[in-house]
């Protein structure tokens, strides 16, 4: 190992030392626009006709036989007619911006947002749907989106982690960890799990506590003896750096273990504060039914919890919305009714991320962080069981707004139906959200490589292009 | 493109050609021309005709139809064929401006010159000029008087560059560095003493002997192995369900590290053991390796190969199968070559989908075995004596003509299934008795007296005990009508208690009734049907009786029976008339039975007695033959392996007929183009030994040898410079996956060679190997970083001292165990699970928090660990345990304060630091005695003055359980030195 792979592999904070400070010229390959990202990732294909993607066309033709021009490859089979919108579309801010009624909160910030309506994407299976835009690769084994830009900047806190997942209470999202593992990148890079508001919300921070023979005093004392003997060894072994480095690790996991509580800790938060995150509905428990104030609960606390870690140097934050494929649904993935499930869920989403957007923009914040809102595949125009949508690979809507994001603009829009681009031969894919995203962090995507098994692998493949309708 | 023959109309050029600039420079006159006019179809985007004219390799190799230019010869090279062809529609470019005479010219004359193009970093002409490629050079050996030569080789290098090895390090260092190299675990401190106080030159050499023929050693390899074939033991993707049939593979690793197998056989046995060593146990699950990988079973059992998502997920499942065999195999990035040919090394897009269609035939699956050779000896010899009756028979049977060949075809189609698939409503079962002759009835009641032209009974069809169909047919009945409820003067329409009734299976049984008149039909069973050993019950899925006019009069009608179970909706009485039957031949019984006798005697007719008799002995052998293998039974154990296999629903597999394979431009399975056969990698220029009537299991025959031919200079070098990583940290090439041109190159090219011819003719011996490495002067050397030579070889790429290593997660884990008293040495098994599954019906959830540290069977070594790869498990994910979604070549090694923070409060060190406490607790009275006692355990060594007072105070003031937890964080726990 040589000096430089070393000080990549064991370095500094938790980010370890970034590529960035490894580069003799500037930290960047070009000036960034934002240094911190939030992705807030729709798990199981959430339905972009419903949400986002008005379709006056839909409205006309609902239940009418639905005629694609084309032999559609559905998931499961059985395409129904032409499903109108499930909720009103309503026009928002100087844009003038149609939003669906279920995401009406987003409208107080929609001329913040950018779209894109010409998302495609490669199959409509959701672990490789997932994988493709948490990874850029639709089969596992690749660094998560965050490992890269963590692996590309390193940290602007060493107290806390560089890249942290916030995933749905319920449980992960199809592929586990396998959407923010580090994968060949050095393991400081993978997205380190939160679980806030609860004991351990990092795995390992603090002991049991039924584990009674360990006291705050034993581990300070047991810190210093540590650092005692370690030194010692470490004299006798000159010249080698893990040696100093390992005794390192183990003072920034104490200061990890002061701030990541107080990071997470939403208590002193105002009361407006609170309100704006919807987390004044003063209710302990919960209907058995999905509904809204409970969506609105579990997303939400999450913006908010991620509003405060991007505050504090954290680079990038993903936050899950649904789990793996269950029943009762508690994910996106409406085959049967898209009313029942997407209506809670996206009310809540809604209500978290706009909360997000207005208090980044309020603390000054939002100039320099980017909000990507996204999901592995869209829902197809036609119903599927009635009251659902099968899977629509070919089509489905991101959006962006933050740091060097233009806002009020769309990209890209998709056909009469939103069953395809409207220009086929040119969608916008993941390569590109993800080339524009490292575009406005100052990283060029065909740079930022690293060399596995013969190969230099980027984030974007061999592909992507900056995305420039969507800067500032 | 195309290049047709044009000998016979060559003819001048028009124009005169200007004179070509002398000489022509390829740079300055002849790339333009091609940029210019070649490169929209001839370059990197496009290669039509397989021709690309961007880069120097690959147009001087030419395109699908051969060489395009010829060196020396310009009217022998298609190239300027094509540009002057006179015919517009075949003339190049085919769109825009033709070539002038003089940029002609210049083509010409440059190739007339030779064609010289500069070096352009492409791949070399020569394929095999690389040094991965070249044959092994045995004769590169500079062998001292005596000593190792390996130290020969590192010395030679160190002298290169003014450097030299350090001294020998001590005993104490020496022991606890072999033995976690060879076992993964550390000395005992008893060990270690006696060892540094052994005066015996030999004593290290026995040492290493001792280590070498401990059961450890196999498990420690093995996981070294395990990492490198992404060895899981769930499918990953989305669901990730748990494989529990995984663990034999891993089973066979270890096995096959602790008795030496030769690395040959190793790799036969992985890719084809099946077809190469039948009936062994290690045949079978050595195929674990091609299963070894992720699966996405949702794209293979939700969706079918039909659809485009079933097309890609079978793709993706091939390129794992080509990717990890020539990964771990040849150190080779085949995978890169899946949408255009390699763009470093020799590798074609063609050779890629070859490699495919090697693995054509073949899924990931859970096959049954006999994990006992004797009974799969005994299966195998009864499957061969079945195998070889039959074929006598069919060799017979051909003498008795083409009569013999239509009353087979009319049985065929009489014997084929009507349509329609099994319903829930199976029919009528009576209760169940505890002797056969227990008689039982069940009637229909027709509402008034009719004549019956026959009836026909149907017999049922439920896998209950492996039964299926005829399930309750009785062997004994009789079937009578009357026209009053109970029977008093029956007519009897058949009598079939006398003797027994051939089970009729799904066939229909039909009796003839002649005009016989009743208004009730009852059947009645004298000899009960076998269910279980102990119970015999009569079931019927339908009754049908038919009057004069052919109309079936019970439809409907209702059901009186001695006794009937009632379990709807399969069983009950009424089903009996219900019109639904399981469906079945399209022939009655009868006529099958006819039919057959008219087959008999056919044959009898022509084969004459000595035929006839050699007949009855063959269908005698096939019969015993089936027997023998009832009686053995099904297979007592399942491994999930690489297989051809049949499936049901969208999972169908192949049956053993290979996919057609076709080359996918750009990966794209919507795009299939031309179709390939199997074969390896054409440039390494080894036989592919196939011939064209093969099975599914010769293709992977074939390139098991091909991969395991002794002049395949990738195999030997490959594993050779795998076994040296792990024994120093670092391979002599420091890419073991990638010998290719995007690969490190080797520090020690001819030590590599040597090495690998050794190990190759040292019949492939691991334990030969190893002996050979720990036992040079250069593997026991002291780590000590001397800073003068850091100066030249930071790194210590040339090895003038050992590198200080940092124990894998593995070993941290185990060395815990080891110290707190509770490591558990069985081996092999299942795996245990440090998890629980929440949600196993849908997606599980492996909960590891969930876990009870204190469970004995999670006290294993950690090689025995279920390995899940959606969620991996926290501690070992931490401390750089490889990734079971990824080849891990080498693994990452990481000092982070999650590593830090798990070392300390992870559950199974919190629960350890008691068990320790405990242990040391009762060997000595005071805390100094205690916690030195631990020391010993856990480093192995003499806590110096200051360390044993130190940690005695902090275990008076916090506890010996903390003082324990202290040592098992120190940093000499997790460094070797």
């Amino acid at each position: 190992m040589n000096r430089r792979q070393f000080l990549f592999q064991s370095g500094g904070g938790l980010g370890g030392v970034a590529l960035a400070q490894m580069l003799a010229a500037g930290a960047t390959h070009h000036p960034a626009k934002a240094k911190r990202v939030v992705q807030l990732f729709m798990a199981g294909g959430a339905s972009h006709v419903d949400l986002f993607d008005y379709k006056p066309e839909l409205l006309k033709r609902h239940g009418q036989e639905a005629n694609f021009g084309e032999h559609v490859e559905a998931f499961q089979n059985g395409l129904g007619p032409w499903l109108r919108p499930l909720w009103d579309f309503k026009p928002y801010g100087r844009s003038q911006r149609m939003l669906s009624d279920t995401v009406a909160p987003l409208g107080a910030v929609a001329d913040e947002l950018a779209f894109v309506h010409n998302m495609v994407g490669k199959t409509g299976v959701h672990s490789q749907g997932t994988l493709l835009q948490t990874t850029g690769f639709n089969r596992p084994g690749f660094p998560g989106m965050g490992c890269w830009v963590s692996y590309g900047l390193g940290s602007l806190n060493e107290n806390l982690p560089t890249f942290v997942v916030l995933p749905d209470h319920r449980g992960l999202a199809s592929n586990g960890t396998k959407n923010w593992d580090s994968a060949f990148l050095p393991a400081q890079h993978q997205g380190t799990v939160i679980y806030p508001g609860t004991k351990t919300p990092i795995e390992d921070l603090f002991a049991d506590d039924r584990e009674k023979f360990v006291t705050k005093a034993g581990d300070a004392a047991g810190h210093d003896l540590l650092a005692k003997l370690n030194r010692v060894h470490a004299t006798s072994r000159e010249g080698d750096e893990r040696l100093d480095a390992r005794i390192k690790s183990y003072e920034l996991a104490a200061k990890m273990q002061l701030a990541a509580p107080e990071a997470l800790d939403i208590s002193k938060e105002t009361r407006e504060t609170l309100k704006l995150y919807g987390l004044d509905h003063g209710k302990g428990t919960f209907d058995k039914e999905i509904n809204p104030i409970e969506e609105t609960d579990y997303f939400a606390r999450k913006c908010l919890v991620a509003r405060r870690l991007l505050e504090r140097g954290v680079r990038f934050v993903q936050v899950w919305s649904g789990n793996d494929n269950g029943f009762p649904r508690r994910n996106w993935d409406s085959h049967e009714d898209v009313k029942r499930d997407h209506g809670p869920l996206a009310y809540g989403m809604a209500k978290g991320a706009a909360a997000l957007i207005a208090d980044l923009k309020q603390r000054g914040l939002l100039d320099d962080t980017i909000v990507l809102w996204t999901t592995e595949f869209g829902r197809m125009p036609s119903s599927q069981g009635g009251k659902g949508r099968d899977h629509n690979p070919y089509c489905f809507t991101n959006w962006l707004c933050g740091g060097g994001i233009k806002g009020g603009v769309t990209h890209g829009p998709s056909d009469d139906f939103g069953y395809k681009p409207a220009d086929r031969k040119h969608p916008t894919e993941v390569y590109d959200i993800h080339a524009t995203i490292l575009h406005l962090l100052g990283l060029d995507h065909t740079k930022l490589t690293v060399r596995h098994n013969g190969i230099d692998r980027r984030l974007t493949d061999v592909h992507g292009t900056v995305v420039r309708e969507l800067l500032a | 493109m195309r290049l047709p023959f044009l000998a016979l109309c060559l003819f001048a050029l028009p124009v005169r050609a200007a004179d070509p600039p002398k000489p022509v420079d390829f740079a300055r006159d002849v790339r333009p021309i091609f940029a210019k006019a070649c490169a929209s179809c001839h370059g990197s985007e496009k290669q039509k005709g397989g021709l690309r004219l961007d880069r120097k390799a690959d147009a001087l190799k030419g395109g699908d139809d051969g060489p395009a230019i010829v060196p020396k010869d310009s009217t022998k090279s298609p190239l300027i064929q094509r540009v002057t062809e006179p015919d517009a529609d075949k003339v190049m470019p085919p769109k825009g401006e033709k070539l002038t005479a003089g940029e002609v010219a210049i083509l010409r004359a440059w190739i007339d010159a030779g064609a010289l193009w500069p070096d352009d970093g492409s791949a070399a002409v020569d394929a095999r000029d690389w040094w991965s490629l070249r044959p092994l050079q045995a004769s590169g050996i500079r062998r001292q008087e005596s000593g190792n030569p390996i130290d020969s080789f590192v010395r030679a290098k160190l002298n290169e560059r003014g450097l030299k090895p350090s001294p020998e390090a001590d005993r104490r260092t020496l022991i606890r560095r072999v033995y976690f190299d060879l076992t993964g675990l550390p000395p005992t401190f008893e060990e270690v003493e006696a060892f540094a106080k052994d005066a015996s030159p030999t004593a290290y050499e026995s040492l290493v002997d001792k280590l070498l023929a401990s059961p450890r050693y196999g498990e420690r390899w093995a996981r070294h192995w395990l990492d490198v074939v992404h060895y899981g033991e769930t499918h990953g993707y989305d669901k990730d369900q748990p494989r529990p049939n995984a663990w034999p593979y891993r089973d066979y690793v270890i096995r096959a590290f602790n008795e030496d197998k030769p690395y040959a056989r190793f790799v036969q046995e992985q890719i084809a053991g099946d077809v190469l060593f039948p009936g062994t146990t290690d045949g079978i699950e050595a195929l674990g390796f091609l299963a070894a990988g992720p699966w996405d079973l949702i794209g293979h059992a939700e969706v079918p190969e039909s659809k485009i998502d079933g097309k890609v997920a079978r793709h993706l499942d091939r390129d794992d199968f080509v990717a990890n065999t020539m990964g771990t195999f040849q150190s080779l990035t085949v995978h890169c070559a899946q949408c255009h040919n390699h763009k470093f090394d020799p590798i074609s897009q063609e050779d890629y989908y070859a490699l495919q269609a090697v693995f054509a035939a073949i899924d990931r699956t859970d096959k049954a075995y006999d994990a006992d050779p004797t009974t799969a000896a005994k299966r195998l010899a009864l499957e061969a004596k079945r195998k070889a009756a039959v074929a006598t028979i069919a060799g017979i049977e051909t003498k008795a003509g083409p009569e013999l060949a239509e009353l087979d075809r009319k049985l065929a189609e009489g014997k084929r299934t009507t349509n329609g698939a099994k319903r829930p409503e199976y029919g009528y079962h009576s209760a169940i008795a505890t002797t056969p002759d227990a008689a039982k009835w069940v009637q229909v009641d027709l509402g008034a007296s009719v004549k019956l032209d026959r009836v026909t009974l149907r017999a049922c069809d439920d896998d209950f005990n492996d039964i299926g169909a005829g399930f309750g047919f009785p062997v004994r009945f009789k079937v009578e009508t009357a026209d009053d409820a109970e029977l008093t003067r029956p007519v009897i329409i058949a009598d079939q208690t006398t003797k027994d009734h051939a089970n009729p299976r799904t066939a229909a049984v039909t009796f003839a009734a002649e005009g016989k008149a009743g208004r009730y039909v009852r059947v009645t069973a004298t000899k009960l049907a076998p269910r279980l050993p102990t119970d015999f019950i009569f079931a019927l899925a339908e009754l049908e009786a038919f009057d004069l006019a052919g109309k079936n009069v019970a439809l409907g009608r209702g059901i009186t029976a001695l006794d009937s179970i009632e379990a709807p909706v399969r069983w009950r009485a009424s089903n009996l008339t219900d019109g639904i039957a399981p469906p079945g031949p399209k022939l009655s019984a009868d006529e099958l039975a006819k039919l057959t006798q008219q087959r008999d005697e056919r044959l009898k007719k022509s084969l004459g007695d000595a035929g006839t008799k050699a007949l009855a002995q063959a269908n005698a052998d096939a019969q015993s033959a089936d027997e023998g293998l009832k009686k053995l039974g099904p297979p007592s154990r399942r491994a999930y392996i690489g297989t051809a296999f049949s499936g049901t629903g969208n999972f169908i597999g192949t049956g053993g007929k290979p996919r057609d394979i076709r080359v996918l431009p750009r990966g794209d399975v919507t795009k299939p183009g031309k179709l390939v056969h199997p074969g390896a990698i054409a440039a390494i220029g080894l036989p592919f030994a196939l011939t064209p009537q093969h099975t599914e299991g010769d293709r992977r025959a074939a390139l098991a040898k091909w991969l395991t031919a002794s002049d395949n200079p990738l195999t030997w070098r490959s594993i050779v410079n795998r076994v040296w990583q792990y024994h120093f940290g670092r391979g002599l090439v420091d890419t073991p996956n990638d010998f290719g041109k995007m690969g490190q190159p080797p520090t020690h090219p001819e030590l590599l060679d040597w090495l690998a011819v050794e190990f190759r003719d040292s019949s492939g011996s691991f334990k030969k190997l190893h002996k050979l490495i720990v036992m040079s002067a250069t593997y026991c050397q002291v780590s000590t970083i001397d800073t003068t030579m850091a100066k030249v070889d930071a790194d210590n790429r040339y090895l003038g001292r050992q590198n200080r290593r940092k124990l894998e997660a593995e070993s941290v884990r185990d060395s815990i165990l080891l110290a707190a008293g509770k490591l558990d040495l069985t081996m092999g098994g299942p795996s245990f699970r440090d998890f629980v599954i929440e949600k196993p019906e849908h997606s599980p959830h492996y909960q590891y928090q969930l876990h009870e540290p204190e469970d004995p069977k999670s006290h294993r070594r950690s090689v025995y660990r279920f390995t899940v790869r959606s969620q991996q498990e926290p501690f070992l994910a931490a401390f750089d345990c490889a990734d079971p979604s990824l080849a891990v070549e080498k693994r990452n090694q990481t000092l982070t304060p999650q590593q830090a923070l798990a070392l300390l409060n992870n559950k199974l060190t919190l629960s350890m630091a008691k068990h320790f406490a405990a242990r040391v607790e009762k060997v000595a009275m005071d805390d100094r005695g205690r916690v030195t006692a631990a020391f010993r355990l856990a480093i192995g060594r003499e806590p110096t003055t200051a360390e044993a007072d130190e940690l005695a105070k902090y275990a008076a003031d916090h506890g010996l359980a903390n003082a324990c937890r202290v040592i098992l964080n120190l940093n000499e726990f997790v460094f070797v030195d």
